[in-house]
């Protein structure tokens, strides 16, 4: 699955309804706290693409919420915001000792060939990987169902091509008009190529 | 007893051969590096996942770069200025 054009144009309006909540405030404010802003709208633009069926979504919305409880409420009014900010994250926590007691009895009892010795080590860098991957996947330490992780990640990654699609092109746009509009105003603020 | 709860538990964890052909075969698709390299399917599943992880920072910093960029954007032009008029126009 690729970023598609409806993903993309819902992503562009919703962001865009986000930057303008700061529309009043955007002339008073630091770079910082420009840059903080745009980037929460994103986020937030992204994550409501999904209406609150995916995991990583509402982890985002809740973190985002944290960060800036505002501009998430009016983003998401409509959206049924309340619950998807108070909504609590699967408690699917894995019983890590009762899994590490029982391997330790696992390996005592059995005594390993050298294949399974190298399947074992294979395994335990999936496992090491895996936990990596729920490092960087929103709400990923909520996620103890290895397929369920996989999925999310694979739906976290068409998501953030879609951020990254648009923003990009808006930026470029951005950059190119601002520079041609000095341009032609005589201004030689930025420095233009010819062609 | 405790054999069949590790057992039940474990395999809650781990997922089966199959499930990670089928998993890794669709991050194969996404991942422009892997896409490219050998088509047998036997790009080893950790190495996959490493790649997917790195592959989701490097769009987190692309975001945090665009952020900056359009943030600077919108600092550099004047109130009253056709640039301003242009990028507002864009954004807002």
């Amino acid at each position: 699955m690729q970023p598609t054009s409806s993903m993309k144009e819902e992503f562009l309006q919703k962001w865009q309804m986000g930057l303008q909540i700061y529309r009043p405030l955007i002339d008073n404010t630091s770079v910082s706290e420009r840059r903080k802003a745009i980037k929460l709208s994103a986020d937030v633009a992204m994550a409501s693409l999904r209406r609150g069926t995916t995991c990583w979504s509402r982890a985002l919305i809740q973190k985002t919420a944290t960060e800036d409880n505002f501009l998430v409420r009016q983003m998401l009014s409509g959206i049924k915001a309340e619950t998807l900010i108070n909504k609590k994250l699967p408690k699917v926590m894995c019983h890590r000792k009762i899994v590490r007691r029982s391997k330790k009895i696992l390996r005592r009892r059995k005594s390993r060939s050298a294949i399974e010795e190298v399947a074992a080590k294979a395994r335990k860098l999936v496992k090491k990987k895996t936990q990596g991957l729920r490092n960087v996947v929103p709400g990923g330490e909520f996620m103890s169902n290895d397929v369920l992780l996989i999925q999310e990640t694979l739906d976290y990654i068409v998501s953030l091509q879609t951020q990254v699609n648009v923003m990009r092109s808006i930026v470029d746009a951005a950059e190119a008009g601002s520079e041609r509009t000095a341009y032609y105003l005589g201004k030689p603020k930025f420095a233009i190529e010819d062609g | 007893m405790s054999n069949r709860r590790s057992r039940q538990s474990s395999s809650a964890l781990r997922i089966s051969d199959d499930q990670m052909i089928d998993l890794v075969s669709k991050l194969r698709v996404l991942l422009p590096e892997i896409r490219e390299r050998r088509r047998s399917d036997k790009v080893s599943a950790s190495k996959v996942l490493q790649e997917t992880c790195n592959y989701i920072r490097k769009l987190h910093r692309e975001v945090d770069n665009l952020s900056d960029r359009l943030s600077q954007l919108l600092d550099s032009v004047d109130e009253d200025s056709q640039e301003a008029a242009v990028i507002r126009s864009l954004l807002m």
